[in-house]
């Protein structure tokens, strides 16, 4: 688990972006800096209750997070935060998961 | 785009199923589709010069391959891969195709036969972003992203839940004049609001449903169609692609870059249009692109739902819409709504049929690239003179 999840800062807009691009979608820009946040404000949830072909699935808890650079990223919520809930956010495999900050 | 020169002259269908048997597929499904559109529109296989394929399980056969197994040999060939607006794209693709005079027949083709396992696994693998970022935190598919999106819309637009539940139980009604479809019997609202939930706040009757089929359609130019019964003509189309980077909220689609134009080429308004085959793999993305289009008045979600659907006062996917008729992929569920407006102009509906039908608009929406859909497109379909 790697904390902050890694984004891409354009090196001449300095927008930031999740998932990687090619070109910048604001400015051109093909170069990028890897950057990570570590903060969100989650802002839709959806409870996972079934998945195909996974009869013993468990829910899940996904969300729709608003990062304090500015992309909006999808997460798995590791616990019951709600809606306005300001998360932490990690990293594991690549995949970007949140949890409430205390 | 202005087609004057091509028009829609045959269509049909397999039958759907929610369970392919063994020794069906995507292609046998294709083929009856086929068999079914080319004697609909009085030609033969002979005929044919051009083909426009989408299927997420027609691979590894690409659309060559296709041709070879239907025994067409032909001199334009096309497949296209953008899911719930593939169809609408083809139809586009094939209306030019013929207009430029590169082939005088096309024959535009949806289907598949994935089963639930192979869907999950389409579901999974949609794109790298899906199979990186999304796949791994058990996002259920398609399913959980539009659970997501359609959070956003009861909030933005004050809607209930029982609003989604009007357009599947109007779309319900509409399946049970459908021999086709899947899902016929009446849906009530107790057991629209009874249903399990699938990914909260969408249950069971928000979801479509995937079965195996396909669809297809005669693209060609107007002399050729069967005597007696003009083609339907297309006045305006258009598509849109990566609208927004994925940068908006989802609640509006690709159609609100081009709707103006769309009307504008057509030469008619949105108050003007008799049937509309609106693209609904979820209630949610129904209401979204019908208020890109402009069809919902002061952009009042909740009433459109309450009293345009709830009183029947809107003929909306008449077919039954992929809801209860089932989507058999993407791309021949676009097929089905496109398929469904022209026999609608041709008023060939029978007791589904809507009174003097003239105009009909058709979507397509799909896609989903991260957090909602990327491609959308809708056409103006006209009866035939």
């Amino acid at each position: 688990m790697t904390a902050g999840v890694g984004i891409w800062r354009c090196r001449t807009c300095r927008a930031a972006l999740f998932p990687q691009r090619l070109l910048c979608p604001h400015c051109q820009g093909a170069e990028f800096d890897e950057d990570r946040v570590y903060d969100g404000v989650v802002a839709e949830i959806a409870v996972i209750r079934h998945m195909i072909g996974q009869a013993d699935w468990q829910p899940r808890r996904i969300a729709n997070v608003r990062t304090t650079d500015g992309p909006a990223i999808t997460v798995g919520l590791m616990d019951e935060a709600g809606e306005g809930a300001v998360v932490q956010l990690f990293q594991e495999d690549g995949a970007p998961f949140g949890k409430a900050k205390r | 785009m202005n087609v004057r020169s091509a028009a829609i002259i045959g269509v049909g269908q397999s039958a759907y199923t929610r369970r392919p048997q063994p020794g069906q597929s995507a292609h046998t499904f294709i083929r009856d589709a086929v068999v079914a559109a080319l004697a609909d529109a009085g030609i033969t296989a002979g005929d044919v010069q051009g083909l426009a394929v989408a299927s997420f399980s027609l691979a590894p056969d690409t659309a060559v391959d296709l041709a070879w197994k239907l025994g067409l040999s032909l001199r334009w060939l096309l497949q296209d891969t953008n899911g719930g607006s593939s169809a609408m794209n083809m139809l586009g693709h094939a209306l030019r195709g013929v207009d430029a005079g590169a082939a005088d027949t096309i024959l535009v083709v949806g289907g598949d036969a994935t089963g639930l396992a192979g869907y999950g696994k389409i579901a999974a693998n949609y794109n790298i972003a899906t199979r990186d970022h999304l796949a791994p935190l058990g996002h259920g598919g398609p399913n959980g992203v539009y659970a997501l999106v359609a959070s956003r819309q009861i909030k933005t637009y004050g809607l209930d839940k029982s609003d989604y539940g009007r357009l599947a139980i109007a779309q319900r009604e509409w399946a049970a004049k459908n021999p086709f479809a899947v899902y016929r019997a009446p849906l009530t609202m107790d057991e629209y609001l009874a249903a399990p939930m699938v990914a909260d706040p969408l249950s069971r009757y928000d979801c479509v449903p995937v079965v195996a089929g396909a669809q297809a359609i005669v693209v060609a130019h107007p002399d050729r169609a069967p005597a007696g019964r003009p083609g339907v003509r297309v006045r305006a189309h258009r598509a849109s692609f990566n609208y927004d980077n994925q940068e908006g909220d989802g609640l509006k689609t690709g159609i609100s870059t081009f709707a103006a134009a769309l009307w504008d080429e057509a030469g008619v308004a949105p108050g003007d249009i008799d049937v509309a085959s609106i693209y609904d793999d979820y209630p949610t993305m129904v209401l979204a692109q019908l208020d890109d289009l402009g069809m919902i008045p002061g952009h009042d979600l909740a009433r459109f739902c309450r009293r345009d659907i709830g009183e029947r006062r809107y003929p909306l996917n008449t077919w039954g819409g992929m809801l209860s008729a089932g989507q058999p992929g993407g791309p021949a569920g676009g097929l089905n709504g496109i398929a469904e407006a022209v026999l609608q102009l041709q008023r060939r509906t029978g007791e589904r049929q809507i009174e003097n039908a003239r105009l009909a608009v058709a979507t397509g929406y799909g896609m989903t690239m991260y957090r909602y859909g990327g491609t959308a497109a809708a056409a103006i379909l006209e009866r035939g003179a």
